[in-house]
């Protein structure tokens, strides 16, 4: 089933920077999407996009055939609350534990006063210890989620993705501020998140090893345009040129 | 996104140029006409003409900008001009000292003459420091501020009590009032649309106009308004409070980093929940800093503002130094230096554990 349509998507920034023009693509439902690139390629506007963080400049955007670029206010915020967010640099809550940062999840169907208060019902507190122990962290629930360590952090962040039982997940970048064994960590647990839990997954990646890896289909942006859509395995020499520049030597992480 | 921002700088046109002359060419006008004046008024006048009390016209400033005008516009072709190097239209070898071009050696010239002018202004004078009724009269003050009158200890003690609640009351009260105002007050949060970035502008600039008058003078204003006394002068520090904690406040609100409130945003969270879980977590600390800091201002601030009747011990050292009873001014100095003191260790202790 098709989950998140995207129709002649641009992105003009208000200092000029045009970072996307004319973005076609479908995603299905189930996908593991990576999208490819250069660093200001247009991948993490794209991302940024597709939940409106960053209300595109025209274009139309479809995510379960409703029209995400006419929302605003409330409808927009739940919306939002269907598609789960992980970042490069994790944006966990400083000084909060573990289980405050994955209840955050939780923020859009809780009213503004309980969670003013901190007053999360048990059945949502359970959930969130639930999500902690499926990426392995369950025991780290009542620790400083900013004492974690990077990989750590990640994975709450993926938690608390969870925590909005999202239809998609938006990964961007989410191993790019790791050393390459947590990152296969962490992408593993993307993995089994699309796979077992059946959420949809759009993620950002710099290395193809990983996109190789994990991948079942692959955008290639370069200069905010969609140069390749397909499968993972027929990125061949030349199309890796053609996404990453001639000089481009392709480097794998392990 | 931040990313993308750096590594395609968006291309800055340089404003050099016409507009870069034209302000080179005020500054230099203005620098020039305040040399001439000067020059006129000190030189000529003061030192030349030996005139004490020269009188005042206001041609003279008038014929001093003309001056200023002919004199900018002719250095203009030349790279001896303050203004030029401040617009950075003057390049600057990197082999050579910088106090070897002509600019810089003006501006130390402006900058000497200045000190010159303050010195003279400012009524310096070493004669009248070591004139013997002058030193017999410090020799007075310091023998009575050295043997204070431990007879007034108590209501000094008592006055001193009175300062420090004060300003305690005055502190917290300006709390909750900043931190709310504070949000509005934060760049970062408010240019989202132009009704919500005139409402920071609004509050901005009343704050600076607030933090703008010193608490000497509300005090004034509010002793008039509830009468001399403690509350008067609790008013005052409470309204210059309020303005500074919000400065400092949302100052930290714009530093902070933009992660959580992206990642909250993404969750689809309420405006407020946004702010509540991904502003505020990060703000807590540093705000409990500056609120202590804050206090600790209070206190020396309130002695200060009791010298025009805002309460505590500074009415007191008023109305002794009025009578001229130098022994109980000894005992308050003591007493307001050792509160003073005292909050300053205190606020740097618990400041340095909040880290």
């Amino acid at each position: 089933m098709q989950l998140l349509q995207c129709n002649n998507l641009s992105k003009t920034y208000p200092n000029g920077t045009q970072a996307l023009h004319d973005v076609n693509f479908t995603v299905e439902e189930g996908e593991f999407l990576v999208i490819i690139g250069l660093s200001g390629s247009g991948k993490s506007t794209l991302l940024r996009c597709i939940n409106q963080l960053h209300p595109v400049s025209s274009g139309e955007l479809y995510f379960e055939q409703q029209q995400l670029t006419a929302m605003a206010g409330k409808d927009l915020r739940r919306q939002r609350s269907r598609i789960g967010m992980i970042f490069q640099q994790f944006n966990l809550i400083p000084r909060k534990t573990v289980l405050t940062n994955v209840l955050a999840g939780a923020l859009a169907v809780t009213p503004v006063w309980k969670s003013l208060l901190g007053l999360y019902s048990e059945a949502q507190k359970q959930q969130a210890l639930d999500y902690l122990k499926i990426v392995g962290l369950e025991h780290k629930a009542y620790v400083r989620a900013d004492n974690l360590s990077g990989g750590q952090q990640q994975r709450v962040a993926i938690a608390r993705a969870l925590m909005q039982n999202p239809k998609i997940l938006l990964a961007d970048e989410p191993v790019a501020s790791l050393d390459p064994s947590t990152s296969h960590s962490v992408m593993k647990y993307l993995q089994k998140i699309n796979q077992e839990l059946g959420v949809t997954v759009i993620c950002n990646l710099h290395f193809l090893s990983l996109v190789r890896t994990y991948a079942s289909r692959v955008i290639a942006l370069k200069g905010g345009r969609i140069v390749y859509q397909g499968a993972p395995g027929d990125i061949d020499e030349q199309w890796f040129k053609t996404i990453y520049g001639e000089d481009a030597v392709e480097v794998s992480i392990n | 996104m931040e990313k993308l921002m750096t590594e395609q700088p968006f291309e800055q046109a340089r404003v050099h140029g016409y507009k870069a002359s034209i302000k080179a060419w005020f500054i230099d006008v203005i620098l020039w006409s305040y040399t001439a004046l000067i020059g006129y008024k000190l030189g000529y006048q003061t030192w030349y003409l030996q005139s004490r009390h020269p009188d005042f016209y206001w041609h003279e400033p008038l014929y001093a900008l003309g001056i200023g005008v002919v004199l900018a516009s002719v250095l203009s072709y030349s790279t001896c001009s303050v203004g030029k190097a401040i617009s950075g239209l003057i390049l600057f070898p990197e082999d050579r000292s910088i106090f070897r071009s002509a600019s810089v050696r003006l501006a130390v010239f402006f900058i000497a003459l200045t000190f010159i002018a303050g010195l003279h202004v400012s009524q310096v004078s070493m004669r009248e420091f070591f004139s013997d009724s002058g030193l017999a009269g410090a020799q007075r003050i310091f023998s009575a501020l050295l043997t204070p009158n431990f007879a007034i200890f108590e209501d000094a003690l008592f006055a001193a009590i009175e300062t420090v609640y004060m300003a305690f009351i005055a502190t917290s009260l300006a709390i909750p009032v900043a931190f709310v105002l504070a949000f509005f007050a934060a760049r970062n949060l408010m240019k989202q649309s132009a009704l919500s970035f005139a409402i920071y502008c609004v509050i901005r600039f009343m704050m600076n106009l607030t933090r703008s008058i010193e608490p000497l003078v509300w005090a004034i204003i509010f002793s008039v308004w509830v009468g001399i006394g403690p509350f008067s002068g609790m008013l005052a520090l409470f309204l210059h409070s309020v303005a500074s904690l919000t400065k400092l406040y949302s100052e930290q609100i714009e530093s902070i980093s933009d992660g959580p409130v992206e990642a909250m945003t993404a969750t689809g969270a309420h405006p407020i929940q946004v702010i509540w879980y991904g502003v505020v977590p990060q703000i807590v600390l540093p705000y409990l800093s500056y609120t202590i800091y804050r206090w600790d201002i209070n206190v020396r601030m309130a002695t200060v503002i009791g010298l025009v009747g805002g309460g505590g011990i500074g009415t007191l050292l008023m109305q002794y130094q009025g009578l001229a009873r130098w022994n109980e001014v000894g005992m308050l100095v003591i007493v307001i230096a050792a509160i003073v003191w005292l909050m300053d260790y205190a606020s740097a202790k618990i400041r340095a554990h909040l880290k």
